[in-house]
């Protein structure tokens, strides 16, 4: 096993996931019909949200680990950087969003 | 009275969820010393990744569960009608889903520890990964006291 591919692709599949919650999140807010198809999925939004991140980060981490890769060991530290980057900027966003909406600032 | 109904038992649920949440922020702060004094075995560390990650998943069941069950039908209306309708609707609904984000990011700091100290120190992986073992801990700590609120808030809610 390549131990530096593993965790590149965890990371990238950890970013897609933090990407796919901040956008099904706000997209859902706006959407009465996507939220309703979340709901009826599972029987709660959230229950759905965190079934397809989990699935998500566990599909996706096995593809980017056999995608063919030449340099893993460069691209090591800038995914990792990226993935810090992609948390801090989801908990702001939906932060933000939570606050905007309820306040409705803009 | 069932084992399996003491568990679904509201404060019960409500201790689970925080006592494995506890266990996972202290874990992955004591991994983030490990990795920055560079201390302890390799096993230790990965040991110790696990144990977070375990903390962390165990926290998101009894919670989620919690959540699910008993939160939208008995506390959100409390809150909703209390002194700060604003907890539900920004802290909690940010709280619910930043969870989302700790379960990828703890898998990722234990791939990381399944490198030995050679090859950490080689790839220069070592500041990040002490980096995200801390966000780890850090967004626990931060979930944990948005709950707080959120539990301030139904009480005060009930109180007023």
């Amino acid at each position: 096993m390549n131990k530096s591919k593993l965790i590149i692709s965890s990371a990238a599949a950890a970013i897609l996931s933090i990407i796919f919650v901040v956008v099904i999140t706000i997209w859902a807010e706006f959407s009465a019909p996507l939220k309703g198809w979340l709901k009826n999925f599972s029987g709660h939004h959230w229950t759905s949200k965190s079934i397809f991140s989990v699935l998500l980060y566990s599909v996706a981490t096995p593809i980017i680990y056999f995608l063919p890769c030449k340099h893993a060991d460069t691209c090591l530290k800038r995914t990792l950087n990226l993935l810090l980057i992609a948390v801090a900027l989801g908990v702001l966003a939906l932060t933000l969003f939570f606050a905007e909406h309820y306040f409705k600032l803009i | 009275m069932t084992f399996l109904t003491l568990l679904q038992a509201k404060p019960v649920l409500i201790g689970l969820h925080l006592g494995f949440a506890i266990l996972g922020i202290d874990a992955f702060l004591w991994l983030l010393g490990k990795l920055r004094g560079d201390g302890g075995s390799h096993r230790s560390l990965i040991i110790t990744a696990v144990v977070g990650v375990a903390g962390f998943l165990l926290s998101w069941l009894a919670g989620g569960y919690y959540y699910v069950i008993y939160y939208g039908t008995l506390v959100k209306p409390v809150i909703k009608s209390g002194l700060a309708p604003w907890v539900h609707d920004i802290i909690m609904e940010t709280k619910e889903h930043i969870f989302l984000f700790i379960i990828p990011l703890a898998m990722t700091v234990l791939f990381i520890t399944l490198l030995d100290k050679e090859e950490m120190d080689r790839l220069g992986v070592r500041p990040i990964a002490t980096w995200l073992a801390g966000t780890v801990a850090v967004l626990g700590l931060l979930i944990g006291a948005m709950g707080f609120v959120i539990s301030a808030a139904a009480r005060w809610g009930v109180i007023k």
